[in-house]
């Protein structure tokens, strides 16, 4: 694929679930002539549109999983990147943002600017992401495209500027006046593929001029050439093209396009305006972190001659084997070629390099700095960094939450158990926030997620993709354990019934420690434990972490300093000092006071404002604690921090109390202590499940 | 607990101890003194207090104003050397709300209505009301009687900040700044901060109907607006 990186673009196309964003990849993909005919997502013909390569997808209308693909448009090579629209899915969300050089901001003529869209458009923030945005759905009745740009700029503090205004709206909604070049544009065909321009319509003249006034006054910030163009009365739209680009570029102007996928207008003229005003990989700067300099961030340079670097951004399972999707940051990559995956040193050699377009692959010889391609049969997680083994760089890692919901799954059939098996272990590589166990007690599978419907959405999968029928239990939330004081220890370990004896000793005491990590101390003087077995003590404390003795839950948080102990010149061994350290534990544990910790979730709800009051309520009912409310026009969102365990079935309630008009969305934020009242009730519902085995 | 040697003291000087529940009180300076700074200390000692308050920010969003308050927090903790800092935080963040009012939307009946949600909702009663970003060149004498009637019927104290336009030096001494000064009489309490060379000086200009006002005056780290010597 080598060519002109300046002519390459890495999109990615974000929305809220339902402002049409998989109909809009749909129509660049078949106005690129990557497809040859156009399908719809919720498909009346049973085929789906292209990117929604799972068949879950299709039904339920949603994106779930980015798939890359890759087509080109005057001249231009754009590959495009689907993005997950729901909230639970935001780990793919992030992954795609952190491969890609610009993105496609799509929003609801009618719905505008939802609290769906406020995250991602959070989180293109955090990625420093240049974006466009497109006004999606301007046939639809209640379509108001100004008012979108309005809450662009008021809610999410966009610089927007309109390039475009409609002709017509609603079900009179037929082309788009170009304010650069001050044309009318129509589309037309049976899919919207031939472009006619002509005259603005007399009646949108003076909006027209009005409006390009306004994309003047904004563009013209960011040059000086088309300022005293404007002044001289000689701007052209090449100067025009170049100010909102450079805007663009510093995330301070976001151009704004409009149209309807569904009725193929618009589309276009938002692929020119991505190539117009999108950066290439060439001008973005990328780092890595140097694992032979103590981890010092490195600039990555667009270089096809440099070292190699990529990053395994997404795995997906097909009929064929493993697809790894790589982004290359830095030098080139060559069929054949040998590599090192910086996480583990394993070295993987590339057998068949490809380049997708969804479900679709096309076999090619090379890719550089810029690309995103997909090899094949490599055994890596997503996350883990190649190079070509001249350099040891890790590219700087994600942010990964840690799971908070679990469930129980049950294979219904002996079949069923295998599949389940693989799927688990599919899954676990794709995707870092989803988890699995087997639960030592019950024997049952348990995988865990970020939500509900994180976990909903696997269990589907494993039916439909690998035919494994299972069960599910309730959803539970993922408690832990923390110790609240200091407490002393001080055990042998002594067993002389025949055979070689055992013999340890551990004194010392564990403590509270302010992060959630686990820390080990050792003050022993004078070798009262021999330096060999120190590491056998560790490791007999580090085990009994996994399970408190409190309900049996994980215990975060604890230091623990071992500080004398004794030893047998002959029945002293690591097992004994494993075991010692195990007594000491289960010594010390129940006195260092253990508390019951519970998930707290960051919990935003955006609703009309005048439904404020009863949200506000609904979080309190919740045991939530309301941290901030903050008006913005008619809206309201209420900010909270509520226990997960309090969260199942939120989403009805919400819908009732505010007719449907209130979205929230929630993410991980800490473990809090549980309050007295419900951790006896807890404890009472965990014992009496031991009582009466598994449920 | 308290955060004793900040720039409380100077409301510890004035005549009744402080501003008083139906009270309004305001900060006036240029930009660039540290306002905003100084508003969250005094928010700061009243939560410290355990007692409850509002936030209500017309420029800020909340993720804003609560970083603002993170980074006076950690500051106060080194500086005090506060102990059980965490336990500390969780009280603040409990006693705390943030009410944000974004793109023009402030409106005093909204503040009303957010309040009244408040106490009958979730039981939050405030003590005191802290309103940062109110552009005083841009509101009428309306406003101020209508924050006045809120002090009343809430029971709270309410502080202002308020940009001083003039130009330095050039105001008579102890003569409140424009455009504050067409709303004298609203307030109870105005505190000037001017800043010198190496602090930031406050002055009381006006102490609720004492016209015998305090010289003194007290030095502030510009750093942590914490009280010198």
């Amino acid at each position: 694929m080598a060519q002109d990186i300046h002519l390459l673009r890495n999109i990615g196309i974000s929305a809220h679930i339902d402002a049409g964003k998989t109909t809009l990849t749909e129509r660049v993909l078949y106005y690129t002539k990557r497809i040859h005919a156009v399908h719809e997502v919720k498909g009346k013909d049973g085929v789906g549109a292209t990117m929604d390569s799972m068949d879950l997808e299709r039904e339920r209308g949603i994106t779930i999983q980015s798939a890359a693909t890759h087509c080109e448009w005057n001249g231009h090579t754009v590959n495009i990147i689907d993005t997950p629209g729901h909230v639970d899915f935001t780990i793919e969300v992030e992954r795609a943002l952190r491969v890609l050089d610009g993105s496609v901001l799509v929003l609801c003529a009618v719905g505008g600017v939802q609290s769906q869209s406020i995250t991602v458009d959070r989180q293109m923030n955090r990625y420093k992401v240049p974006r466009l945005a497109f006004i999606n759905k301007c046939d639809r009745s209640g379509a108001s495209p100004y008012r979108v740009v309005d809450q662009l700029r008021q809610r999410l503090n966009h610089n927007a500027v309109l390039m475009e205004i409609p002709i017509g709206l609603e079900a009179e909604f037929k082309g788009v006046v170009d304010l650069v070049s001050m044309q009318a544009v129509y589309f037309e065909g049976a899919f919207g593929e031939t472009l006619v321009t002509g005259e603005i319509p007399s009646h949108l003249r003076s909006e027209a001029k009005a409006r390009r006034e306004e994309l003047l006054d904004a563009a013209s910030m960011f040059s000086d050439e088309l300022m005293e163009a404007i002044f001289e009365d000689q701007v052209t739209e090449d100067l025009i093209q170049k100010a909102v680009r450079k805007g663009t570029l510093l995330r301070q102007l976001t151009p704004v396009f409009l149209g309807s996928a569904y009725k193929n207008i618009g589309v276009q003229p938002l692929l020119d305006g991505l190539n117009q005003y999108l950066p290439s990989p060439g001008e973005i700067e990328n780092s890595a972190l140097d694992l032979d300099a103590d981890a010092a961030e490195v600039v990555l340079s667009p270089d096809p001659q440099a070292p190699m670097v990529a990053l395994a951004f997404k795995l997906e399972v097909t009929p064929y084997g493993q697809l790894t999707y790589l982004r290359v940051y830095q030098g080139s990559l060559r069929k054949g070629d040998e590599l090192l995956n910086t996480r583990n040193r394993k070295r993987i050699k590339v057998g068949r390099l490809v380049m997708m377009h969804a479900s679709e692959m096309e076999d090619t010889q090379q890719a550089e700095a810029g690309d995103i391609v997909a090899l094949f049969g490599v055994d890596c997680f997503s996350g883990d960094t190649f190079t070509d083994g001249t350099v040891n760089y890790a590219m700087t890692s994600m942010r990964v939450p840690e799971p908070v919901v679990s469930l129980a799954v049950t294979p219904k059939d002996n079949k069923s158990s295998t599949q389940m098996s693989k799927a688990i272990h599919r899954f676990v590589r794709e995707d870092p926030t989803f988890r699995s166990h087997v639960d030592q007690e019950s024997g049952e599978t348990i995988i865990s997620g970020m939500g509900e419907l994180h976990l909903e959405i696997y269990v589907e999968r494993m039916r439909r993709e690998f035919s494994a029928e299972v069960e599910t239990g309730m959803p539970q939330v993922a408690y832990r354990e923390a110790i609240s004081r200091k407490a002393d220890f001080n055990y042998t370990h002594k067993k002389q019934t025949g055979g070689s004896g055992q013999y340890g000793r551990v004194a010392g005491f564990m403590e509270p420690s302010e992060d959630q990590g686990y820390e080990f101390v050792n003050a022993v003087r004078g070798g009262a434990i021999p330096t060999e077995f120190i590491p056998a003590v560790e490791k007999g404390f580090h085990a009994c972490l996994e399970k408190g003795l409190l309900l049996g839950f994980p215990i975060l948080g604890m230091r623990i300093t071992i500080n004398d102990g004794a030893s047998h010149s002959v029945d002293s061994s690591e097992l004994a000092f494993r075991q010692a350290a195990m007594g000491a534990f289960r010594q010390a544990y129940m006195s260092a006071k253990p508390l019951l910790l519970e998930p707290i979730m960051k919990v935003a709800v955006e609703c009309p404002s005048e439904f404020q009051g009863g949200v506000m309520a609904s979080i309190s009912q919740r045991r939530g604690m309301i941290t901030s409310s903050a008006e913005d026009g008619v809206f309201t969102t209420v900010e909270a921090e509520v226990p997960l365990a309090e969260m199942f079935g939120y989403a009805t309630t919400l819908r009732s109390l505010t007719q449907g008009k209130a979205e929230f969305t929630m993410e991980f934020s800490k473990y809090n202590k549980v309050p007295d009242s419900n951790a006896e009730e807890l404890k009472k519902t965990f014992a009496d499940r031991l009582k009466g085995g598994k449920k | 607990m308290t955060t004793k040697s900040s720039l409380l003291k100077i409301l510890e000087k004035s005549s009744r101890k402080g501003l008083g529940r139906g009270n309004l009180g305001v900060l006036v300076a240029r930009a660039g003194v540290g306002k905003t700074a100084c508003l969250v200390h005094i928010a700061l000692d009243k939560l410290l207090r355990n007692e409850k308050l509002v936030h209500a920010s017309i420029q800020d969003s909340p993720e804003k104003v609560t970083s603002y308050y993170n980074v006076i927090f950690s500051e106060l903790v080194q500086a005090l050397n506060l102990t059980n800092p965490s336990d500390i935080k969780a009280q603040i963040d409990k006693n705390r709300m943030i009410l944000a009012y974004l793109n023009q939307s402030f409106d005093l009946r909204r503040l009303k209505e957010n309040l009244k949600n408040l106490s009958e909702k979730v039981a939050f009663v405030p003590d005191t009301i802290i309103v940062d970003g109110l552009d005083f060149s841009k509101v009428g004498v309306e406003m101020f009687e209508g924050f006045k009637k809120l002090a009343q019927e809430f029971k709270v104290e309410v502080w202002f900040s308020a940009l001083s336009k003039g130009i330095p030096g050039d105001a008579k001494p102890q003569a409140i700044p424009a455009p504050a000064d067409k709303f004298d009489s609203f307030f109870s309490i105005v505190i000037e901060l001017q800043p010198t060379q190496s602090a930031v000086e406050l002055s009381l200009l006006k102490d609720h109907d004492t016209t015998a006002l305090l010289d003194e005056k007290v030095l502030l780290d510009p750093k942590t607006f914490l009280a010198r010597g």
